[in-house]
């Protein structure tokens, strides 16, 4: 096992190094520059200039990129241009909101889909499992801005139950910063929860279906009990394949969300980035978005393989 | 996908891992989800036809010229002049939905056959060549899916300039790789079996084994997923026009229509939600449609 | 229970009706008397929090380095410059009690007594004259194009500084009223140097003083108990900044009252917002000018009878009532109507197809033409590309649009790869501001995307800075208007009015048109 860790590791380098390259290729080939774009009304060009060489934005790009990766071998993702702070800093400011939405709007995924999930499955074309499927695809068909802008209506300024926008650190004020993160979780997490009780209901229904569970039926065990017993721990597994990938990708992908409910996250600080031209950061958090994303792929591979034998990686 | 949420278009749904890690055994199964496949699948084709059939006839349905403004009449209230009423520059918001189509299955389309093409000639060339030329491949194709799609498709309209060509490059690249991969693994599958072996020996060289007898039986699960794909695709290009990616006015696609109607919810909901519905609906049906496909071509996935 | 309707025979006017009847009567140039009128009735209350909303937050501290609108915001609380404004544009005395021209080169200032930073130190002639210095000669300082026609600045005496300028500069005092003005303390640069971009507490001698900034969540600032000025405010306890960046949610956040201020209003939200009963909104006209710049430096626009025909097929007033729903007024030129120099006998330039025609053949494209557009990816933007390219189809001019992404419109504008850009000048107290650096022939990179290179323009322009009095260059200014319509280095469109919306809890608010929001006298109910 710890051989085929290290092998998967080493193989990561090679996808790394393209990212990295991509990644600075791409967002120094777009139109525009960081410091005319920081110093729009300003008319200052030596200032400029000397920026611009402070920066080493003057050199031959193949240079630009040698130094980056150079640094960033050594640990340094550098300085965001427009707020001169460490690149880190920065993403590190910003996870701790991103990974709170993250972990809220899993847990409604969860308490929506394991009911809806196993009622359909044990039910199999009950009422639950229509509506189930029904919300599901709901779920999955429904462009996330949409969503967001039809709670923000009816929960923000219909209703006016729930703050609309702005980010209270919860872990500081318990109450306060879960009713301002529950219009965006729920945005997230309907979506995700529509994955889940797909994936749920699947894997329940194949293991309903395992001959162990024939034999604990004959056995005259009841169904609630055979669910309960064996059924659920194994089609749980998929589903929590299915989270720890997603958590990889709701880090840096919320950003729809983050932007309409103004959170503070990674996904906004990316987009922001790009439209800034503020190269570091995109360059940065670009690089950590794709470890975070390889990191989890591997742990998930790697669960998997040691679950079911069957399935080892290769 | 690094960096994608459900619900954008941007994630497919359920990855392409589940279904392969769990196998697929029970006859009683397999018959639910055919059965299931039977009662929604003729809703999902009845929405795929009627999208075709509106996006290839829009200049004979539309009622009205999607680009000519009344500024007399903005944010007009559907009426039995205007079946849904008008936006902010009077535009009938039905017309502009109707030529919005177009666009939208365009964008579908053209970024899943891109990606397809692409992908599966990637693949089959990783598959079958293996070794090092796999290996380059595959990593750039882990590459590409380890890069959040959102800054792809953001940064490539800033370089391409923000056209709907941007935006449906951009998704095509960003779902190559599925396609790669798929490709590559019925590749794998297919050549290591007896019937490539017999021809061999028979002599045929490996471009025509490759376009006889790995092409077509390849092509199902593909075809599966292209299906799957397009209904995502319609839904990534209405998300990366909220952020100012995508069809050049005046032109409208449903994403677009749905970003400028934003700010006058409370005011003119029709604009948000005759777009959205259709988008919606159009790509609930896809999604149908998939589903129906990916059934009918189950029992093949399981060799 | 009476079936005919109560006459009123006492009708009492709240505040709020007031105000909303105030706001709502101004279609265009609005009384602010009147918020201030209403808020005198009743004796201002001290304490509470005041949450401001913004699209973005501030980019740094230091108003020296600055160089973004928001951070002025900010500033024009917890800063204060030599000279300020008043709500008529009015040059008034800030942290300079009086101030003399000398002579055409020579400005002599004297400086308020008793002013303290907020750390504690004084603000004297020294820490004018090394506030300037900075603005010269720091590295980073983005100030140095405002102050270039300073050359030397004396110490007189502990309480007079006098300023020797390069050449003669009309348009000094005006730009003193902003960040080129603003004293910061010696000490808190020298202690801080760098870290002042985040940090300035201590920094500042204005009414509020900072506290902390807690980067992408808000900025705080507390009320200046050592205030100098005693007549009036401080009132509030604290303000409180947040950046909203969605237009929509900072409004719905207004309404469902988790903010008691907005800077900008759209005008499509304008009526509805009006109409709210939870919400007041104030008209400010403000200095901005909002047009197209026109490459006069590559077909189609290098050829003037060109330039022209676009100017003439426009219909300004349709843009202005369709696009910005009557939320400004059409423009004669890059000056607004808030400005003394602002000559009302100009009219905006109208639309006339016949006239158009003639241009055309003139220009030697009697059918017609084709060029592109490139305007940024914002909603309004986008609005106002499409009812202008259906106005000159109909004058037979095809127009292309193309969107780009702000940073992509700096570069296409710099580097003059356009035919007709999209442009926004958030506008400055003087003419000169609006003016100079766009119309001046200027080689190399420059705010003068268009190109523009005119021995007429040029003279006024200079001539405008060395007249000595307001009329004179009153009559140059409007001069330059009839020029500019002339050659059209950019077509305008509108003078934008850019709306504030308050809670009714909000009392005392002094709107001055160059957008700035000053809450030294406001207080909450």
């Amino acid at each position: 096992m710890g051989r085929l860790v290290l092998r998967r590791l080493l193989a990561t380098i090679p996808v790394l190094l393209l990212v990295s390259g991509g990644v600075f290729l791409l967002i120094h080939l777009t139109p525009g520059d960081p410091i005319d774009a920081m110093m729009a009304e300003s008319v200052d060009a030596t200032v400029k200039e000397n920026l611009r060489r402070e920066l080493g934005l003057d050199r031959p790009l193949y240079l630009q990129y040698v130094s980056w990766m150079g640094r960033v071998l050594q640990g340094d993702l550098g300085r965001s241009i427009r707020n001169r702070e460490p690149v880190i800093e920065n993403v590190g400011r910003r996870i701790r909101p991103s990974l709170q939405l993250a972990a809220l709007a899993m847990t409604i995924s969860l308490l929506i889909a394991v009911p809806v999930g196993v009622l359909s499955a044990a039910r199999r074309n009950g009422p639950v499992d229509r509506a189930g499927t029904t919300f599901a695809l709901f779920g999955i068909c429904m462009p996330n801005f949409l969503l967001a802008l039809l709670l923000i209506f009816l929960f923000g300024v219909t209703l006016r139950w729930l703050p609309i926008s702005g980010y209270v650190d919860p872990l500081e004020e318990p109450w306060d910063g879960l009713r301002a993160l529950v219009l965006p979780a729920v945005t997230l997490g309907l979506a995700l929860a529509a994955v889940v009780t797909r994936t749920l209901r699947a894997s329940m229904l194949e293991a309903l279906a395992e001959d162990y569970v024939r034999t604990a039926r004959a056995k005259g065990l009841s169904e609630g009990a055979v669910i309960r017993s064996h059924v659920l721990k194994n089609a749980l597994i998929p589903v929590v394949t299915v989270l720890g990938l997603q958590l990889g990708t709701l880090i840096g992908g919320a950003v729809i969300t983050e932007y309409v409910f103004a959170l503070p996250g990674v996904g906004r600080l990316v987009v922001d980035a790009v439209f800034a031209r503020d190269y570091p950061l995109v360059q940065g958090v670009v690089l950590l978005i794709a470890v975070g994303f390889i990191l989890s792929n591997l742990a998930v591979d790697l669960l998997y393989g040691w679950i079911d034998p069957r399935i080892r990686p290769r | 996908m690094a960096g994608s949420t459900p619900g954008s278009g941007l994630a497919e749904g359920e990855p392409a891992r589940a279904p392969a890690a769990a196998p697929v055994t029970s006859p009683r199964w397999r018959a639910l989800r055919r059965a299931a496949g039977a009662r929604l699948a003729p809703f999902g084709v009845a929405v795929l036809l009627t999208a075709l059939v509106v996006a290839i006839f829009a200049p004979a349905i539309s009622p009205y010229d999607p680009l000519k403004q009344d500024l007399g009449h903005t944010l007009a209230p559907p009426s039995r002049a205007h079946l849904l009423g008008t936006d902010n520059v009077g535009r009938d918001v039905l017309a502009r939905m109707i030529w919005g189509t177009r666009v939208s299955l365009v964008a579908g389309f053209v970024s899943v056959a891109i990606a397809m093409a692409v992908g599966g000639v990637l693949g089959l060339v990783a598959g079958y060549a293996g070794g090092r030329t796999d290996g380059l491949v595959m990593r750039c194709m882990d590459a590409v899916l380890s890069f959040p799609p959102l800054v792809l498709a953001l940064a490539l309209g800033a370089v391409l300039g923000a056209g709907l060509t941007g935006v449906v490059i951009a998704l095509g690249v960003v779902y190559t790789p599925t396609f790669a991969r798929l490709m590559r693994g019925q590749v794998l599958s297919i050549t290591a079996r007896e019937y490539v072996h017999a021809a061999r020996a028979l002599g045929a060289t490996g471009w025509r084994i490759a376009v006889t007898h790995v092409l077509p039986n390849a092509l199902a699960p593909i075809v599966v997923q292209a299906s799957l794909s397009v209904a995502f695709a319609i839904l990534a290009e209405a998300s990366l026009s909220f952020l100012g990616l995508g069809i050049q006015p005046p032109a409208a696609s449903w994403g677009s229509m749905i970003n400028a109607g934003r700010g006058y919810l409370q005011q003119a909901p029709w604009i948000v939600f005759g777009p959205g519905a259709a988008l919606f609906l159009t790509v609930v049906g896809l999604n149908f449609v998939g589903d129906a496909v990916r059934d009918a071509l189950d029992p093949r996935l399981l060799d | 229970m009476s079936l005919t309707p109560r006459r009123r025979e006492h009708v009492t006017v709240t505040r709020r009706d007031f105000l909303r009847w105030s706001a709502l009567a101004s279609g265009g140039l609005t009384a602010p008397w009147a918020v201030r009128a209403a808020g005198a009735q009743t004796a201002p209350k001290r304490g509470g929090t005041l949450r401001v909303g913004f699209y973005i937050e501030a980019a740094t501290m230091d108003p020296h380095l600055s160089g973004s609108k928001i951070d002025r915001q900010i500033y024009h609380n917890i800063y204060e410059p030599l000279l300020t404004l008043d709500t008529n544009l009015g040059i008034k005395p800030g942290l300079a009690e009086s101030w003399q021209l000398v002579d055409a080169k020579t400005l002599v200032f004297k400086l308020r007594r008793g002013v303290r930073f907020h750390d504690g130190t004084d603000f004297n002639a020294e820490a004018a004259k090394f506030n300037f210095n900075r603005m010269k000669t720091e590295p980073k300082s983005v100030r140095k194009g405002e102050t270039a026609s300073i050359d030397t600045v004396d110490v007189v005496d502990a309480y007079t500084i006098r300023m020797n300028l390069k050449r003669p500069d009309a348009a000094l005092p005006a730009t003193l009223t902003d960040r080129a003005g603003m004293m910061v303390s010696p000490k808190a640069i020298g202690e801080r140097g760098a870290e002042l971009e985040r940090n300035a507490t201590g920094a500042g001698t204005g009414p509020f003083q900072f506290v902390e900034w807690v980067k992408d969540d808000h900025l705080l600032i507390k009320r200046n108990d050592n205030y100098w000025n005693k007549q009036g405010g401080p009132y509030l306890d604290q303000i409180r900044y947040r950046p909203i960046p969605d237009d929509t949610v900072k409004l719905q956040s207004l309404q469902a009252g988790e903010i008691h201020v907005m800077d900008y209003v759209q005008p499509r939200d304008v009526a509805a917002v009006k109409a709210d009963k939870n919400v007041v909104v104030l008209d400010v006209p403000s200095l901005a000018d909002f047009a197209y710049q026109l490459n006069h430096t590559r077909p189609p626009f290098d050829v003037k009878a060109l330039r022209q025909a676009v100017a003439l097929s426009l219909d300004l007033e349709q843009i202005v009532k369709g696009v910005w729903l009557n939320v400004g007024v059409p423009a004669n030129g890059p000056i607004p109507p808030t400005s003394w120099a602002y000559d009302r006998s100009i009219s905006f330039i109208k639309r006339d197809l016949a006239r158009v025609k003639a241009k055309l053949a003139e220009g030697g494209k009697p059918g017609g033409f084709t060029f592109t557009m490139t305007t940024n990816n914002i909603p309004i933007n986008v609005q106002e590309a499409e009812v202008i390219q259906a106005q000159l189809a109909e004058a037979g001019i095809t127009m292309k649009i193309k969107l780009v992404d702000s940073a992509t419109l700096l570069s296409d504008g710099n580097s003059k790869s356009f035919e007709m850009i999209s442009y926004q000048w958030s506008g400055r107290p003087d003419p000169d501001g609006n003016t100079y650096q766009f119309f001046r022939t200027t080689p190399g990179t420059s705010l003068n995307w268009s190109g523009i290179s005119n021995k007429e323009i040029d003279a006024i322009l200079d001539k405008s800075r060395e007249a000595s009095t307001q009329a004179e260059r009153k009559r140059l200014f409007s001069q330059l208007t009839r020029l500019l319509q002339e050659e059209l280095p950019m077509v305008f469109i509108v003078h934008p009015i850019e709306p504030k919306a308050f809670s009714p809890r909000v009392q005392n608010y002094d709107p001055v048109p160059d957008g700035m929001m000053r809450f030294k006298d406001v207080w909450l109910k």
